[in-house]
């Protein structure tokens, strides 16, 4: 099977790769894994005035994984909380020709996203 | 055999293995042999391994009165009785010590045996995904990261030797991990077996056993992520 061309450039150069202080104001952080494959992923997102202003990423795992999340942390940039809610799998798979045995590597990164936006509601919460 | 008893389930699985013997067309009686023409058998695909040990479906199992069985079935079904045999027998007796020797793998091992009987009940569990604990999620990226660090790290460094240590520790809590899973799972283990035991079919005893097996998968399948990483971080530091 080959890695579709975005897929590839994702994994060549991975955008957003590193990480925040999860203690750091307006951060939320998402970890998730697949215990089947082995992945691991965690997705952060920093939030000023409701915006996401950045998101950062960093997965063990497959091209296909490592794609689904850079090319998460690039959608997150930007949006406001609630539109980030809104992505969805499907869009990752048709953004990057995910064939069907990677499909759950996109779902992994829909896990991070809301699991990110999850914690970030729950530290925004308990203030 | 081991203490249990053979509910009525476990009976009429036993019945339903019994069939036609096919050289001879009579009723048949016995476990793998004709009683009347003393041919051997072909073992039925649709039996399952706990039948064809003619145990009880269930978790603890006597490994000797296994063992024992094995071995009587390896000698009766054993090909080299068979070398004057009709073509037919010997395709049986093949047949039926390949099936044998899987299923005494299978049986053999607690967890292969676990993950076995997830398989054949898995019409209640297939669905469900498995929700792995997050805390574990945040352990394995972190030592996935000083794993990274010291693959690149100069061996010899005094760094290297910092994340040696660091990953011994991280070794060693990751292998409690795997023990205290598999207490939990051994504690499952006799859950279901006592629920079988009971062999109730009420709605409640339904629903006990889909949490059962939801919660002997789950743990499985993370057993076998534990084990995956420690052997990798086995191999790197090696």
């Amino acid at each position: 099977m080959a890695y579709s061309e975005k897929v590839v450039d994702h994994f060549n150069n991975p955008r957003n790769m590193g990480s925040f202080k999860k203690e750091e104001d307006g951060v939320g952080t998402g970890i998730v894994g697949a215990p089947e494959c082995g992945d691991v992923m965690k997705l952060q997102i920093k939030v000023e005035n409701d915006t996401i202003v950045d998101a950062k990423f960093k997965t063990f795992g497959c091209g296909s994984a490592i794609a689904s999340s850079s090319l998460a942390t690039e959608w997150l940039k930007g949006k406001t909380v609630e539109e980030a809610g809104k992505i969805k799998n499907t869009d990752i798979v048709q953004e990057l020709n995910l064939p069907p045995v990677k499909i759950h590597c996109s779902v992994l990164a829909e896990d991070a996203i809301k699991a990110a936006l999850a914690d970030y509601q729950k530290k925004a919460d308990s203030k | 055999m081991s203490g249990h008893t053979h509910n009525a389930d476990d009976r009429r699985e036993l019945q339903m293995a019994r069939s036609m013997c096919w050289h001879c067309q009579s009723e048949m009686a016995g476990e793998y042999f004709c009683d009347r023409c003393v041919k051997v058998q072909p073992v039925s695909k649709d039996l399952d391994y706990f039948t064809c040990f003619g145990l009880p479906r269930r978790l603890a199992l006597d490994p000797q009165a296994l063992e024992a069985k094995f071995y009587e079935l390896s000698r009766a079904f054993h090909p080299d009785f068979y070398q004057n045999k009709s073509d037919a027998e010997q395709t049986i007796s093949l047949d039926n010590s390949a099936m044998l020797n899987t299923a005494y793998r299978t049986l053999r091992d607690p967890i292969q045996r676990a993950e076995y009987l997830l398989d054949l009940e898995a019409g209640s569990v297939k669905d469900i995904r498995t929700t792995p604990p997050a805390d574990l999620f945040e352990e394995i990226l972190e030592l996935q990261d000083t794993l990274d660090e010291f693959r690149t790290s100069d061996r010899a460094s005094e760094n290297a030797a910092v994340l040696r240590t660091k990953l011994d520790a991280d070794r060693a809590t990751l292998e409690q991990r795997q023990r205290d899973m598999e207490a939990e799972l051994q504690q499952l283990f006799s859950r279901w077996d006592a629920l079988q035991d009971r062999g109730e079919a009420t709605e409640p005893a339904r629903a006990e056993r889909g949490r059962i097996l939801k919660d002997m998968r789950d743990i499985l399948s993370n057993r076998t992520y534990v084990k995956n990483i420690v052997n990798d971080l086995l191999a790197t530091i090696a």
